[in-house]
């Protein structure tokens, strides 16, 4: 059979009523979970894990994978309106998003994100079926040293996200590195930074950082303003992307696929990476940087679609080789596994219609999302004319029960709250959280690899420019580098900053 | 006679008397089962298979909460830490549990803590890549021999099984081996998958459950030949003394009361038993053996004396 019958294969299976009703539950759930900040899919797919015994393997897997993706939507919408990244890939959509929604733009950026979404799901989608055997093997070629390279690739990039000055933000980064060190060395069991206290033995949670930064920093932010009225914004002239939006998106959109779904792949912070680094691509390509961090669409459709391909193409290594990427494909091989299915080849040729199976459901859990999602649009954006004393009570709320819901205690929500304080002294210092996030959630992974490589080749730091991939990304920090450093450079990107501070 | 009845009628009144403190248990809260290892791995994917059979012998919750790093350390601190209400059980993993005993300052009193019962015994067993050139643990080792240091070894931390067996073999087969920690099994399959390590030690279970065309065990640690690996001879077959056998099961805090142990034990025996249960376990490929709390607890210390040998050897041999 060639890869059109698989696909035709798996479409019939999808297809049918029990199956079809289960990835829409999937994606209700998942949007549901994505838009209420502090409840992420793994607690979700980690409690429904013992329901999916009673389940058809297919049904139950295709439900699961659907709360999955259906989370990266539903997250978007809340980094939009209300400046809340539900998870580390949604920090980069908050700093164009909530712009634009300040600007009266909220419903395009909704539209752009959900059909950028659509488009990249899409494309890897069709990506996992045709090559994901062989892009497998590629993620396979990313050792211990790949990733020390590409950590500190993407620590530097992460400069690239602050509008302010570089230095700034590489205190940030380090602030945020300082950060991911608190907690139980894995290697030795040796403590740092716990000040002898137990909560913070396991470090400090991603959702706890970020919705203290940015959540509780903007409700702080906005107290300051007088009176109570509604976000104050432009009114509302239309609800779907104009013309121009379209023409700026959709080349975002297509290099945020590729991005995604390229580096969706790789264990680890796969869909972070990826839609951090689209948003500094279209950055680095724009003709106009300077709209970024104001309002730009594309600063809102790149990162959608890259970590909405990166979530799909995450599958590629779970059902191609059996290796989970991530905490959340783990759960998914539990979820095969209770089923008796050890995803790999093996499955791919004895048990097609369960890999084409979850291929098909995947292309239509996205449609499904995309109908779900715009019409809801007008409602979320009503949301935003709810006075401020309605709406943000209302967002602490959920906050505080998402961050007490990670870990059931009550220390992680009053740490959110002097993350929330500490935001807001860095926004009066105008310091942007966006590399600190960056820098926490890289910061731990580069350390670990870092000592991997360096066991593996017995002290002997040339492995890093020996292994072609690492010198590559090597190389290109030090090009990121020298262009930081080189003077026209910072004439330049202090020129286009320079506007914002008038 | 009346004695002995006022007597037994005392200490059913002390017994009630102590059970009204938790006389609502389980039923007023979940039990938090936290789990020391990442999810998806052996341990993980067993307590969760059984959890719901707990919650139905014991019509309570079970949500599992997985607390990973430094082999298990944080999670017996978290429970040594929780109140012994019985509301919090953990998983019980040896040898990690024992041999962080031998060279840490733990942050946790080990006497503190009590198992409730055993669930698995799972031996180990060395996994290379399916294109290695090592066939066996007698291949590794001549490699080894001629290259000190350059053969390394996934490995899930500082006295983990996969450690020991590792101590064991370098002992054993007098060579220097590399241990290169990873934060869980999966990890460190990807990394031996993409060529960046030698080999990863895997649990019979784990391995059963893997792809068989990219990756082959070459030895298992066990006396005799686990019944889910009978081709694969054993490291003793070879040559060398390498025993290791991962325990995994539930544990509470000695404090929780006697009666609660008991009837989570109870739980597990009964959860055992059911067939449904049994046939779950032989799909995951989970070698199930049952024992008491008291049983394990009784057999622990034999344990340790042997670990604590294997690292007073390796201290000597630095």
């Amino acid at each position: 059979m060639n890869t059109f019958d698989l696909l035709m294969l798996g479409f019939s299976e999808a297809m049918t009523p029990a199956n079809l009703g289960f990835c829409l539950i999937g994606a209700l759930l998942g949007t549901l979970i994505g838009v209420l900040p502090g409840i992420g899919p793994t607690a979700t797919i980690a409690v429904l894990l013992p329901i999916t015994f009673f389940l058809p393997p297919l049904a139950g897997i295709i439900m699961l994978a659907g709360i999955y993706y259906g989370a990266q939507y539903g997250g978007s919408t809340t980094a939009i309106l209300v400046n809340l990244p539900g998870e580390a890939s949604a920090v980069v959509t908050t700093l164009d998003g909530y712009q634009m929604a300040q600007q009266g733009r909220a419903g395009a950026a909704l539209a752009v994100a959900a059909l950028g979404s659509f488009f990249a799901g899409t494309v890897a989608t069709f990506g996992i079926a045709i090559a994901g055997p062989m892009l497998s093997s590629f993620a396979l070629d990313f050792g211990p040293a790949e990733y020390v390279s590409l950590m500190l690739f993407g620590l530097l990039a992460a400069t690239i996200l602050a509008s302010g000055p570089v230095l700034k933000a590489i205190g940030m980064i380090l602030i945020g590195l300082l950060f991911g060190m608190v907690g139980t060395d894995q290697a030795t069991g040796a403590e740092r930074l716990t000040f002898g206290s137990i909560d913070l033995f396991d470090g400090i949670e991603f959702t706890v950082i970020a919705i203290g930064l940015f959540g509780f920093t903007e409700i702080i932010t906005n107290l300051e303003r007088s009176g109570s009225e509604g976000v104050k914004v432009a009114p509302l002239t239309r609800l779907w992307p104009t013309r121009e939006d379209f023409r700026r998106a959709w080349p975002a959109v297509l290099r945020g696929t590729g991005i995604g779904t390229f580096l969706g792949i790789l264990p680890g912070g796969g869909a972070t990476l990826a839609s951090f680094s689209s948003y500094s691509l279209e950055k680095k390509v724009s003709k106009n940087p300077r709209a970024f961090g104001h309002g730009a669409v594309e600063g809102v459709a790149a990162p959608e679609a890259a970590n909405n391909a990166a979530a799909q193409s995450s599958f590629i290594p779970l059902l191609t080789l059996g290796i989970p990427s991530n905490n959340m494909m783990a759960m998914m091989l539990s979820a095969f596994m209770i089923h008796g299915i050890t995803p790999g080849p093996t499955v791919l040729t004895n048990q097609p219609e369960i890999f084409w199976g979850l291929v098909a459901s995947m292309w239509i859990g996205n449609l499904l999302l995309v109908v779900i999602n715009l019409p809801l649009i007008g409602l979320w954006v009503r949301l935003l004319t709810v006075p401020y004393r309605l709406l943000y009570p209302a967002i602490l709320l959920f906050c505080c029960v998402g961050i007490y819901s990670i870990n059931n205690r009550i220390f992680d929500v009053l740490l959110a709250a002097g993350f929330g304080l500490l935001g807001y002294i860095f926004r009066k210092a105008k310091c942007e959280p966006g590399p600190l996030l960056l820098g926490f959630v890289l910061g731990p992974l580069l350390e670990a690899n870092l000592r991997r490589a360096l066991l593996i080749s017995q002290g002997d730091a040339s492995v890093f420019i020996e292994r072609p991939i690492s010198l590559t990304m090597l190389i290109a920090t030090v090009v990121l580098l020298a262009l930081m450093i080189l003077p026209s450079f910072r004439k330049k990107r202090e020129e286009a900053f320079q506007e914002e501070e008038a | 006679m009346k004695h002995l009845k006022t007597l037994s009628l005392a200490a059913a009144l002390t017994a009630s008397a102590a059970g009204m403190a938790h006389a609502d248990w389980p039923t007023d809260r979940p039990i938090e089962l936290i789990v020391a290892f990442a999810p998806g791995g052996g341990t993980d994917v067993m307590l969760r298979t059984l959890a719901p059979y707990l919650e139905a012998e014991l019509d309570a919750q079970f949500p599992v909460l997985n607390r990973p790093g430094a082999a298990g350390e944080i999670t017996y601190t978290a429970l040594a830490q929780a109140r012994p209400d019985g509301y919090t059980v953990s998983s019980l993993n040896t040898p990690g549990f024992l041999t962080m005993q031998i060279e840490r300052k733990l942050r946790f009193e080990p006497s503190e803590i009590c198992p409730i019962a055993r669930i698995v015994e799972d031996p180990g067993l060395f996994v290379v890549p399916a294109n290695s050139e090592f066939k066996s643990l007698t291949d590794l080792v001549a490699y080894a021999k001629e290259h000190p240091g350059a053969v390394s070894i996934g490995t899930t931390g500082v006295g983990t099984d996969e450690h020991l067996a590792m101590l064991q073999l370098e002992r054993s087969a007098g060579v220097d081996l590399t241990a290169v920690p990873f934060t869980g099994s999966n990890d460190a399959k990807t990394a031996l998958l993409g060529g960046h390590i030698s080999a990863i030690g895997l649990n019979a279970g784990e391995y059963a459950t893997a792809d068989h065309n990219s990756m082959r065990a070459i030895g298992q640690f066990s006396e005799e030949r686990s019944i889910l690996a009978k081709d694969l001879p054993t490291a003793k077959e070879q040559g060398y003394d390498v025993i290791i056998s991962s325990e995994r099961g539930l544990a509470a805090r000695c404090e929780v009361p006697e009666e609660i142990r008991a009837r989570l034990a109870d739980a597990v025996d009964k959860a055992l038993a059911n067939p449904e249960f049994q046939a779950q376990a032989a799909k995951q490929s989970v070698p199930l053996s049952f024992q008491s709390g008291a049983d394990w607890q009784a057999a622990m210390p034999a344990r340790l004396e042997r670990y604590r040998s294997i690292f007073a050897l390796m201290k000597e041999g630095q």
